[in-house]
């Protein structure tokens, strides 16, 4: 954090003197005294505006009144905020939006939680000398998810001011003059925006409104919830608000949770899933070839019988699970501890496995933490920040914001290197933020890091006293890098090398710098060795370790960082501790009173080939769906087909569960409680919204449940017993507080990398990619993460739906034209493995030679890809091909 | 029948003035540029200014060399000039003729102001419907350019300045200071919160100066002649120079009149606008545009400066004199002024939008003979709830003819009611239409 002096000054807010930080305004600091003065255009988050002149207060020695949501306190000031004079004024700004502001309360979806509502009842009387006709808009259609009722607006234009400061998306704006002033888009069409729903929460009174939720609820009738979403890893807080059972809304308050009461549209408006009819009502058991509806007796004990016979006749080797890393930490803790307790294997994995590990491996290979060493908070505050391969609104929305405003409100540079390049969409697009961008092939990101890497050396901005204390590696690293030439490295990236000197030498200069690492790293070849190397760069600028410095791999699932720390993943004991280490091994096995098992882990897709080899007779998948996953090419589904036993838990019939031999209902994150922890390590509590669907367990019960009939029982009472038993294991999760606290740089460690650490792969790590040249004609199909999407799940939200009901190939207008393809088109794209149809969107973002293609609709598109596990983690990657694109 | 000097007028009044630059450089245009650049210390040019007691000459009468000091001293970057030729005010006509007849004499003040606060961009924000004015200034500028006025190194003093005309697209919030500034950036023309002012956070977060027309045209010749010779001018201390007042209405010859600030009402309309146009006696004037409140035949005595007119309960504003003969029904003149307010009201600020629209709404209603007694109180109080309530000046403006007309003349508000009354008319109108 920056060492600024603090200082404060004292003023008198009705007659109690205050002390409060220089630059606080008047209606915060009578806030924080406990006085609210009233108001609607005002809000922390935006810059005031002083447009409703509804906080207006006295301010002795001013003749005027002064609007206390624009005037700084000054020392000595006395305010007084409820004079006659102030409610006169009050009452008289009232007098006027009611003027023209219709008593259509009854009706109103804001009704019971509006601010002109609550501020009438208390201060106007009850008729109005208001004998005019009022001003009537033409009720307009604005959106399929948001609808606007404009004679209610109070145009203090927060949603436009938000949807510009906030969400850099300049979607609404002031159309007409005077008490003509309507809230409008600017399109002739529907509204075309992120629907991140900022407009619907900041707005004071009901003028915009969610359809999700029109008219089924009044405020007073729901039930709240505070839980956290489960769409990425950003972990928002979200409140689920309930009615008899049903999901009526969700929204997150102003300074709730790491969000800060921000939301992205998968957060706001994809909560139908829960309650989605397709959810799993019973226990299934294939009879006869067939899924057929049973009790939980039955197919539990199935289970148990068939587990207990195979394990006699083939061991526990021939037992291997996978869990989604979608589940609760307790969910996770308690699978892991079943597979390896109940069932006697280490044979486990989870979907962190798709990426999220290599960003950890690398962490703890260089800095010895398996979690970020900073937050959200550093983001905001840093000089300099570095994007590499994310497209961070759509995979990350709120860390997102983070980034935002430390470019647009604290002036950071921001430098990237996305496969997107700048361009004005109606998504905001980071890269039109970036002081400095390099538009590097998705295949390609570890060339532009070696650009930047070389540019920091020859600009001689590599740290001194680093120089000191690591000769060697200084010398490696430097001599690497001067071997690799500009040439090369300008013809991988499309950047030249002044552009690639200039963007590290602002990054070298900051003095704090943050990088985040994105899935285009984390899911590409050598993830974790380029994420090794971007740590190379912080280690060599100097602020490796330094407060408010550090590098951040963002985290896909809403709970990758948990599923590492329990230990759900091939290669980690509980903490997460190296399988292999003895001393893990030791006191984990002390705590559980019990030896553990000795086999090796197996990762995802060795899981797979033992299934296909017949190794691995028993599957446990929990909430993880390889065959919808994976491509064709990774022959999940013929793997699957040779089990001799596939248990999945589930909340809907995915395509493996509709492999399995039984299926169990499973309760999804509104039915349960437990705790997620998010991208940068913060454990957060998840609680329960409405009561279980069906005959739905949560997981680590139904694992709880098996494992007495296994002989081995694993028994909880509660959500809270598990947690227990994860602290007495695990650090970090002691308290639940409202910020994380980031560990420190193991010091020892990051010595060991200095001094040896970093030799074993320096030389694969700082040489260029080999160039795999497109074939003329032939276009990279990129599979990417949409915004309005998080994996399969949402794809059964129909809030999400409304908003992109299937996929599309966005292609560069240049290659559109030269294929003689239009917007909305249908084309076929081709290649060895197959071919499909879709039809397609022109985008400016998307660089030449590329087709982006979203990764929820694919079941089509993952017959064109190849899959290939890297060689260090294991980690599959299958986010890019080539294809060759047609029109129909 | 001038008895006096014109200064601002002069060229122009001049037979086979066209006002290009020959003509200009030939009636002495230009040297007060070459007195000032590299010869005389910017600050010794504000200081002069001030000296001068030159006022602003857009509404609000700021002291011209004080507003120039505000910009901060020490602040490295960009800052701006811009020039407000925005002339919207309804009854005001005499930046057009400036910019339209004498444009060089406009561009000098602006390369001296330039000069003077160390800006080497200028904008001329003009009026949208001055299509003339903007192709006029193109050429001016493009004059200027080629004789080494404007560009780099002006006149061999290292001094570079470039002007760019910008047309404004309708608006007359536009004219106020901070919401030309928003438009000028590409935005929304609306008003910005006060603090910060211009001078520190104008043009794009710049130190910014925004002078008015008439104001720049008052330059060269300050500098040439000398402040004191300016302050000798008009009515010293206060009201220093003259001013091109724009006389309309009810008077035999309308048009813009340049005298010395402090002669009376009776002079200049009588003297210099020829008097009343029929036999009908003069019953109402609006001394400063449409923005000031309404004097009677009882101020025609009243001094055109800045503190007489505002000491008698008016103000001075845009020079925009406009006469009303005996007849002219005030609701009316009320009621019209408030039609123009209603529908140039930007809508940022709650008083201003909705009590525009009721202003509006009840005073159509008492003309047209449906009001009712207690409107009257409604009218006052509402326009005292918008006074000194809103973002902008607009706010105090547009209730200056209905506060005024209510004072001098309660009576004519009253029979249109008591006829409403007699008639059993009260009925609401019908929904504002759109725009």
């Amino acid at each position: 954090m920056a060492d600024v002096a603090i200082e404060t000054v004292t003023l008198t807010i009705d007659g109690v003197p205050v002390t409060a930080l220089k630059g606080t305004l008047v209606i915060e600091a009578a806030r924080q005294m406990g006085v609210m003065i009233p108001h609607f255009c005002y809000h922390p988050k935006l810059k005031p505006d002083a447009n409703c002149r509804m906080c207006v207060v006295e301010i002795e020695k001013v003749p005027k009144l002064q609007t206390s949501c624009s005037t700084p306190v000054a020392e000595g000031m006395v305010v007084r905020t409820a004079t006659t004079v102030v409610n006169e004024a009050h009452k008289s700004i009232l007098e006027f939006i009611l003027a023209n502001h219709p008593l259509d309360c009854p009706v109103c979806d804001q009704g019971g939680r509006c601010d002109l509502q609550d501020f009438s009842h208390e201060s106007t009387p009850t008729t109005s000398r208001f004998v005019e006709v009022k001003r009537i808009f033409q009720k307009e259609y604005f959106s399929p998810l948001i609808e606007t009722e404009m004679n209610r607006c109070v145009q203090c234009l927060r949603c436009v001011r938000y949807c510009d400061e906030v969400m850099d998306v300049k979607a609404l704006a002031p159309s007409g003059r005077g008490t003509m002033t309507e809230i409008k888009h600017f399109s002739i069409h529907e509204l075309d925006c992120e629907f991140c729903g900022g407009c619907v929460q900041i707005c004071p009174v009901g003028a915009i409104t969610s359809r999700l939720s029109m008219y089924e609820f009044r405020p007073w009738m729901l039930k709240r919830a505070d839980t956290i979403c489960t769409y990425c890893g950003d972990g928002c807080q979200i409140t689920i608000q309930t009615k008899e059972n049903e999901l009526i809304e969700v929204n997150s308050s102003h300074g709730a949770g790491r969000n800060n009461g921000d939301l992205c549209p998968r957060g706001f408006f994809g909560y139908h899933v829960s309650t989605h009819p397709d959810r799993l009502q019973h226990p299934l058991i294939r009879r006869n070839g067939a899924l057929v509806q049973t009790t939980w007796e039955e197919a539990l004990e199935f289970i148990a019988e068939t587990c207990l016979s195979l394990k006699l006749a083939h061991g526990p080797t021939a037992f291997a699970g996978l869990i989604a890393s979608r589940c609760t930490n307790e969910d996770l803790y308690v699978f892991q501890k079943f597979m390896r307790l109940v069932i006697g294997t280490n044979q486990l994995d989870s979907s962190a496995r798709y990426g999220h590990i290599n960003g950890v491996r690398a962490l703890l290979r260089v800095q010895g933490t398996h979690r970020w060493t900073i937050a959200f908070e550093d983001i905001v505050s840093a000089h300099a920040l570095l994007l590499v391969g994310t497209n961070i609104t759509e995979t990350n929305p709120i860390t997102g914001l983070k980034v935002k405003e430390a470019v647009k409100k604290r002036g950071a540079v921001l430098v990237t290197v996305e496969a997107l390049q700048p361009a004005i969409g109606t998504i905001s697009n980071i890269t039109n933020l970036a002081a400095h961008h390099v538009t590097a092939h998705p295949e390609r990101f570890g060339d532009a890091v070696l650009g930047l890497i070389k540019g920091v050396v020859e600009e001689g901005l590599v740290d001194p006293s680093l120089t000191q204390r690591a000769p060697e590696y200084v010398k490696a690293i430097s001599e690497a890098v001067r071997c690799l030439p500009w040439s090369a490295i300008e013809q991988a990236t499309g950047s030249t090398s002044s552009a690639l000197r200039a963007a590290a030498r602002a990054f070298a200069d900051a003095p704090r710098a943050v990088i985040l690492v994105g899935q285009g790293v984390l899911r590409a070849p050598g993830g974790s060795g380029v994420t090794t190397t971007l740590l190379d760069l912080l280690l060599l600028t100097g602020h490796h370790g330094r407060p408010g410095c550090g590098l951040a791999p963002l985290a896909e699932e809403n709970n990758d960082q948990g599923a590492v720390e329990m230990g759900t993943v091939a290669e980690f004991l509980p903490g997460p501790g190296d399988l292999t280490d003895q001393a893990v091994r030791e006191r984990i096995a002390g705590l559980w009173k019990e030896e553990l098992p000795q086999t090796p882990g197996r990762t995802l897709m060795e899981i797979l080939d033992d299934a296909r080899a017949g190794t691995v007779k028993v599957l446990f998948v929990v909430g993880e769906n390889p065959v919808g996953t994976l491509p064709h090419a990774a022959r999940a589904k013929e793997a699957l087909e040779r089990l001799e036993l596939l248990v999945c838990q589930e909340l809907f019939l995915t395509e493996t569960a509709a492999l399995a031999d039984v299926v169990l209902p499973a309760c999804s994150y509104a039915e349960k409680s437990g705790t997620f922890t998010n991208t940068e390590g913060h454990v957060q509590s998840v609680r329960q919204a409405i009561e279980p669907v069906g005959e739905s367990r949560p997981d680590w019960e139904i694992l709880s449940a098996l494992s007495v009939l296994l002989g081995y029982p694993i028994e909880y009472r509660e959500p809270r017993e598990i947690l227990k038993e994860i602290r007495s294991l695990i650090s970090g999760y002691g308290l639940l507080g409202p910020a994380p606290i980031p560990p420190r740089p193991d010091a020892a460690v990051v010595e060991g990398y200095l001094k040896k650490g970093f030799a074993e792969d320096v030389t694969s790590r700082y040489s260029l990619s080999s160039s795999t040249d497109r074939q003329a004609g032939n276009l990279t199909l990129v599979v990417a993460q949409s915004l309005f999407h998080s994996g399969k799940l949402s794809t059964r939200a129909k809030g999400l739906l409304e908003l992109q009901k299937a996929g599309a190939l966005a292609l560069n207008p240049a290659d559109a034209t030269l294929l003689g393809i239009a917007e909305g088109d249908q084309v076929r794209l081709s290649n060895a493995r197959g071919q499909m149809t879709t039809s397609v969107q022109v985008r400016d973002r998307v660089p030449e030679g590329q087709a982006v293609f979203p990764e929820h609709f694919d079941q089509e598109v993952r017959r064109l890809l190849s899959v290939s596990p890297d060689p260090q983690t294991g980690a599959p990657y299958f986010k890019t091909t080539q294809v060759k694109v047609e029109k129909v | 029948m001038p008895t006096h000097e014109l200064i601002l007028l002069k060229n122009m009044s001049t037979p086979g003035y066209t006002g290009s630059l020959a003509d200009y450089e030939r009636a002495g245009g230009y040297q007060a540029l070459r007195k000032v650049l590299g010869k005389i210390a910017p600050a010794d040019v504000t200081e002069m200014v001030k000296k001068s007691g030159l006022r602003g000459r857009g509404g609000a009468g700021f002291p011209t060399g004080v507003k120039w000091e505000f910009l901060p001293k020490d602040y490295q970057g960009p800052r701006y000039l811009c020039c407000n030729a925005d002339e919207s005010e309804p009854g005001t006509f005499k930046d057009r003729q400036l910019m339209e007849r004498d444009p060089h004499q406009m561009l000098e003040g602006i390369v001296i102001t330039c000069y003077a606060i160390g800006a080497e961009i200028g904008y001329i924000y003009i009026r949208g419907e001055f299509v003339l004015g903007a192709q006029i200034l193109e050429r001016a500028l493009g004059e200027a350019r080629a004789a080494g006025y404007l560009g780099t190194n002006i006149l061999d003093t290292g001094f570079n300045l470039d002007v760019w005309v910008h047309r404004g697209a309708g608006a007359y919030i536009c004219g106020e200071e901070t919401a030309l500034l928003e438009s000028l950036e590409g935005k929304r023309g609306l008003p910005r919160v006060k603090p910060p002012f211009p001078a520190t956070h104008g043009l794009y977060n710049k130190p910014t100066v925004v002078n008015n027309v008439e104001t720049l045209a008052n330059l060269p010749h300050i500098l040439n002649r000398g402040p004191e010779w300016f302050a000798s001018i008009g009515s010293p201390p206060r009201s220093t120079g003259t001013r091109i007042f724009c006389v309309s209405g009810h008077v035999k010859r309308p048009g813009n009149y340049e005298v010395p600030m402090g002669i009376t009402f009776r002079e200049l309309i009588f003297d210099h606008a020829g008097g009343m146009r029929s036999d009908k006696p003069l019953k109402a004037i609006i001394p400063g545009g449409a923005s000031a409140a309404f004097f009677t035949d009882q101020h025609l005595e009243v001094k055109l400066d800045f503190e007489s007119v505002a000491q008698a309960g008016s103000m001075l504003g845009s020079g925009g004199v406009t006469v009303m003969e005996e007849g002219t029904s005030m609701v009316w003149a009320a009621l019209r002024l408030m039609e123009f307010f209603y529908h140039e009201s930007c809508g940022k600020c709650t008083p201003c939008r909705e009590g525009s629209s009721w202003l509006v709404q009840t005073l159509r209603r008492i003309m047209a003979k449906r009001g009712r007694h207690e409107d009257l109180d409604t009218l006052t109080e509402l326009c005292k709830n918008i006074v000194g309530r809103t973002i902008c000046a607009f706010g105090d403006a547009e209730v200056a003819p209905i506060l005024s007309t209510l004072q001098y003349w309660r009576h004519e508000y009253e029979e249109l009611i008591e006829a409403a009354e007699a008639a059993e008319l009260i009925t609401p109108e019908p929904a504002l239409a759109r725009h």
